[in-house]
């Protein structure tokens, strides 16, 4: 272990080599590579954490340059966790880092975060908030939460030595809460904070300090004020593995399927697509006005003919397929898409959509 | 006297960041129906913390003076 680099640090008292040791043996994972993640790496990478992963499947876009500063104007349209990686690595050859083009989701949680041993959450929304507080519970990892409104921060330690959880202190998942792109937000507030989580990593890796395990950091960048609160652990919150399946593939189905019945009510509106993701030799035909038949193997070469902004009803023959067709979908901005359950033999049934046709 | 403060969200709906009111003795729940009415909260989903402490169960707790009551709602920027 190269010490030199590190020198400041270890002469320092509650650091030390042990410390610098404690650095290098730490896996830790960013998810998001937005304004939070961006600040969190490069404290880090400089500090010598052994492992850091660091995951999201966005590109950099010129509006994410006034916040995500370790992005180029040059990388834009690049990926932005590749783009972190050359960076953190450009800054610290010595250490190891994973860039993972993923979306973070409850089919990737569990194994990825198996593999180390903090999770910090970059996240831009509270859905994955929940998520990754989900999947820490299941694999008893920390949680280093972060989180920025205008110029307000939050940061806290959730789930550190079976302490309190996001759910002990946000009970309520049915919230609608802007995020930076719609309300807007400084450089400067996602990378104080951003730095908040990178502290509590450190002295989480290190053990020293307080940690803000069962506290709330609230900070106001507009008067420099800050206030903590305190919060304890509320007993029904653990979760297993069986749990988290339950509620995680019940979840994503609801909100990814449409019965076919309802979906052909829906038939005459001018802003609606049928799309059929089957080979063009596949029975029954499914005529549809509103109709257009892209074979799933080539969705992705012709996401040009659908209109981003169209309510998308996609359907295969039993709608599996469908559900593939929906994801590639909503990996490419198209989020009003869903899968028809039952596919063409469920819409076959139905005598009324094709009497609708004839009127 | 009893002090609420307000954050984020919140303190846009209220436009303020806290605001002090001279009664005590109130049960806090009839406090918060009073705001979610008076600032249309309803939407909103916020912990309750008084005195720095996040309260778990705010249908029993009686307000007292000196209380500081915050209303926080979670942020998600990032």
């Amino acid at each position: 272990m190269e010490t030199a680099r590190y020198n400041r640090q270890i002469i320092l008292p509650e650091v030390g080599i042990d410390g610098q040791q404690k650095l290098q043996q730490a896996k830790v994972l960013i998810v998001g590579a937005g304004g939070l993640g961006v600040a969190v790496l490069p404290y880090l990478a400089a500090a010598g954490i052994g492992e850091i992963g660091i995951i999201d499947d966005d590109r950099i876009e010129v509006t994410n340059l006034q916040r995500q500063v370790i992005y180029k104007s040059s990388s834009v349209g690049k990926s932005k966790v590749l783009e972190a990686k050359a960076m953190a690595l450009e800054l610290n050859p010595s250490i190891k880092i994973n860039a993972i083009t993923e979306k973070l989701d409850s089919k990737n949680a569990i194994l990825l975060f198996e593999q180390y041993d903090i999770i910090v959450d970059a996240t831009d929304n509270l859905d994955t908030k929940y998520l990754i507080n989900d999947a820490c519970g299941v694999t008893n990892k920390p949680f280093v939460y972060g989180s920025v409104y205008k110029f307000e921060g939050q940061v806290s330690v959730f789930n550190y030595e079976n302490g309190p959880t996001y759910r002990c202190l946000f009970p309520d998942e049915s919230n609608e809460v802007k995020n930076c792109n719609d309300v807007g937000v400084m450089g400067i507030s996602v990378g104080i904070i951003g730095m908040f989580q990178a502290n509590e990593v450190l002295k989480m890796v290190l053990g020293i300090g307080d940690l803000l395990s069962g506290k709330l950091l609230v900070y106001n960048m507009l008067n420099n004020e800050q206030q903590k609160f305190e919060f304890s652990k509320t007993v029904t919150n653990t979760i297993d593995i069986v749990a988290f399946e339950n509620k995680y593939s019940s979840v994503e189905t609801a909100t990814i399927e449409i019965s076919a019945a309802l979906a052909l009510e829906q038939m005459h509106h001018p802003q609606v697509l049928f799309l059929d993701v089957r080979n063009a030799d596949e029975y029954p035909k499914i005529t549809i006005k509103n109709g257009l038949q892209i074979p799933l193997d080539r969705l992705e070469f012709e996401l040009h003919q659908l209109d981003s902004n169209a309510t998308l009803f996609v359907f295969c023959q039993s709608g599996i397929r469908s559900k593939k067709a929906v994801e590639i979908l909503r990996n490419n901005n198209f989020m009003n898409a869903k899968s028809i359950a039952g596919g063409a033999k469920a819409l076959d049934k139905i005598d009324a959509y094709k009497v609708f046709e004839t009127l | 006297m009893i002090a609420v403060k307000y954050f984020g969200a919140i303190a846009e709906k209220t436009k303020s960041q806290g605001e002090e009111f001279s009664f005590s003795n109130m049960p806090l729940k009839d406090l918060l129906s009073v705001l979610k009415y008076k600032y249309e909260l309803d939407l909103l989903s916020f912990s309750i913390a008084i005195n720095q402490k996040i309260m778990q169960d705010t249908s029993s707790y009686i307000l007292k003076s000196n209380d500081i009551v915050a209303l926080l709602p979670p942020f998600a920027g990032g």
